[in-house]
């Protein structure tokens, strides 16, 4: 197979574009599996992932996170790779991925490889471009450590089984919410073409899971799931599309995580948004909030949006508007209420949550106990009693709540947003609680 | 009744052994205390005994703790036991005293109403910390014999909690942790059981030799580094705040050229 490469060019400029043109796909996790070394070669994987660096935009570094080329045949608007574009052009060999991927990773600067690609001459010619280099990597250098690669959306089934294979995550980005958006922003994808390969990894993961309790020595397929993401803001889509959308895909896909990347308009395409304030980095962040809801506090979309209340409101968190928006469930007594309401409380994480439910039976807690447990109670306080007295006398009625809330906000005591207000400081999720 | 200071070195067998001692004495915990090193204002009225580490009873202590405590609260006192605050001797005592004596056991963590085992379990969870993200954080460079080498700086004893996850990982390389501020040694031979030692003389690790591609991957991996920070998101707070620079001043890509 001959790779269309410019050999003269050094492995460093090649880096240096390559990373460059993957450093907007936002998945970064090396989580979701476990697996110890063999004693065979080098590597394993730890359930939580682990992040060896931190880039200029406070974002984890834990993969090495390239392009295996950024030829691309399609024409994509929002991206610096489509076809329409000139820009310097760059392809790695297979060899040279897995020799950058075995020295980082021996220097600890690296969980693993994150391997995706734009498409040069056709998908299946990418998609076997792909295989080829994790292949050499599990079998030639016995690497074990973390592997995540993108599914080519069109390329053959059977290529991407193969890969499923070879990798621990595998991921297909939906890119747009909608159909429509779709097919406005990457005219030469099609929806189906996506959810297509999205389907038959969820498959192989279940019937692999069956496999694995038949044969304990079955080989992995994607044994850390999959994951998406959609880009925010280039359409007007609402949030109440953008979640259902994830929702779904955690429900009917059995998705890991969905990523959601706020629009840079790195082409200056005219006819898209130009974000005079930087990227829609307070919405991206409202999002996650409300897809941490989902994954762990057992919340569903249509509880946080509706068709009329579309979008989420920028003043407080989505847990918050919530609870104020629901009062009369509130003020919640902390030694009697079970885990899932205590997970509503705002200031109550799921660490706290469960923290309160083992202390509880020493003896019932006390608001100085609360505070030892890591319940943030200046929000906390408007939504619980403690045998039966609030902290403080307080009104339980919305405008004030808000008021105090948004007020802290202000004065820089509340809420921690990842960035300021005019959106030049973002900081990854050390979310609300 | 007088206090009781027993006077322990500045280790797991210190403590331990101090532990066992204080059960000796057989006069309740309420008088007896764990202090470890010598202290500058000695107390009038109190007693203080020298105790020195002793590795039979230190196992002895251990195997007890692990049977009666579970694996989990064990690892925890030994996470504080490698605090670097003095008090750790105390709380890691008291600790064991709610937990064996009073009767807590295996559930001595979620104890929020004293305040040794609120601290011991504060110390255990700071060392806990550290020691992830130093797995995290830790750069290697490949000497001349194509040996792993890496220097830090921990606040605590992290080292021994560290190796055994790159004992596992880089289970066929033969690698080496040098914390500077112990001069302490993790050390891997390939493929087999590590273990620690003390730095021997001027250990200076300026003076060991790079590999001769080491240079290049340091270079591709800054140059990596630099890529892959999006310019419309700069955030060097942020940066900061997830990755100390008390960390970043051992990274090679923090390194000024
Ligand atoms: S397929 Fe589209 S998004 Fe992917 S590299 Fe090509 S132009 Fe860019």
């Amino acid at each position: 197979m001959e790779v269309r490469i410019s050999p003269q060019m050094s492995v460093m400029e090649k880096l240096k574009i390559l990373g460059a043109a993957a450093k907007y796909d936002v998945s970064c996790s090396s989580s979701g599996s476990s697996r110890q070394n063999d004693g065979q070669g080098i590597g394993n994987t730890v359930a939580a992932g682990l992040c060896h660096s931190f880039a200029a935009d406070g974002r984890c570094v834990s993969l090495l996170k390239i392009l295996f080329t950024n030829e691309c045949i399609y024409d994509c608007r929002y991206c610096l790779n489509r076809c329409s574009n000139d820009v310097p052009r760059a392809s790695f060999t297979p060899d040279e991925v897995c020799e950058l991927t075995m020295e980082f990773y021996r220097r600890n600067y690296i969980e693993g490889l994150f391997l995706s690609s734009g498409i040069l001459y056709s998908p299946n010619y990418t998609m076997e471009l792909i295989c080829e280099t994790v292949h050499k990597l599990r079998t030639v250098h016995r690497f074990q450590g973390y592997i995540h690669v993108k599914a080519i959306p069109g390329a053959d089934p059977l290529l991407i089984q193969r890969a499923g294979y070879l990798a621990d995550r595998m991921s297909v980005n939906l890119e747009m919410a909608t159909a429509e958006g779709l097919k406005e922003m990457a005219p030469n994808k099609h929806r189906r073409n996506i959810l297509k390969p999205m389907r038959q990894i969820q498959n192989g993961i279940t019937e692999n899971k069956h496999e694995l309790t038949l044969y304990k020595h079955a080989p992995h397929f994607c044994e850390a799931g999959q994951s998406t993401q959609m880009v925010i803001g280039a359409l007007p889509e609402s949030d109440y599309q953008i979640m259902s959308v994830a929702e779904n895909l955690y429900d009917k896909f059995s998705l890991k995580r969905v990523y959601y990347s706020a629009f840079v308009n790195v082409n200056e395409d005219k006819d898209l948004p130009a974000l005079a304030g930087g990227p829609p980095l307070l919405r991206e962040h409202r999002l996650y909030q409300a897809d941490w809801l989902l994954r762990f506090y057992d919340f569903k979309v249509d509880e946080l949006l509706a068709a009329d209340r579309p979008n989420f409101n920028t003043a407080i968190d989505p847990k918050a508007d919530w609870a104020v928006r629901h009062l009369e469930l509130f003020p919640v007594e902390i030694n009697r209420a079970d885990y899932r309401l205590l997970l509503r409380i705002p200031g109550v994480g799921v660490k706290s949550a469960r923290r309160i439910v083992s202390a509880r039976r020493f003896g019932s807690l006390t608001f100085e106990d609360l505070k030892k447990i890591g319940v943030v109670l200046k929000r906390a306080l408007y939504f619980i009693t403690c045998n039966g007295r609030m902290m403080y006398p307080t009104k339980i009625e919305e405008n004030y709540i808000v008021r105090n809330l948004t007020y802290q906000n202000q004065m820089g005591k509340g809420e921690k947003l990842p960035f300021m207000t005019d959106g030049t400081i973002y900081q990854q999720m050390s979310l609300f609680s | 009744m007088e206090e009781k200071y027993l006077v322990c070195e500045d280790s797991l067998e210190g403590i331990f052994t101090g532990i066992y001692e204080a059960y000796a004495l057989r006069e309740g915990h309420e008088h007896v205390h764990i202090q470890i090193g010598e202290e500058d204002n000695y107390r009038l009225f109190a007693v203080y005994l020298h105790i020195s580490p002793d590795t039979v009873k230190t196992g002895k202590v251990a195997r007890t703790l692990l049977e009666r405590l579970g694996e989990s609260v064990y690892h925890g006192l030994c996470r504080a036991a490698a605090s670097c605050y003095p008090d750790k001797g105390e709380a890691v005592y008291k600790a064991v005293v709610d937990a064996i004596t009073q009767g807590s056991g295996r559930h001595v963590m979620e104890n929020l109403r004293n305040p040794y085992v609120q601290r011991a379990f504060e110390l255990a969870r700071y060392t806990a910390n550290e020691a992830h993200f130093e797995t995290e954080f830790i750069r290697f460079q490949e000497l001349e014999q194509g040996i792993l080498f890496s220097r830090i700086g921990p606040k605590n004893n992290v080292i021994p909690f560290i190796m055994p996850h790159f004992a596992d990982r880089l289970c066929p390389e033969n690698f080496m942790i040098y914390d500077e501020n112990r001069e302490l040694f993790g050390v891997h031979p390939a493929k087999e059981e590590w273990y620690l030692v003390s730095a021997q003389g001027d250990f200076i690790p300026e003076q060991l030799k790079w590999s001769v591609k080491e240079e290049g991957y340091q270079e591709l991996f800054k140059a990596f580094h630099e890529t892959i920070g999006v310019k419309e998101r700069e955030n060097r707070r942020l940066q900061r705040q997830m990755c100390a620079y008390r960390y970043q001043d051992y990274m090679v890509e923090f390194q000024k050229k």
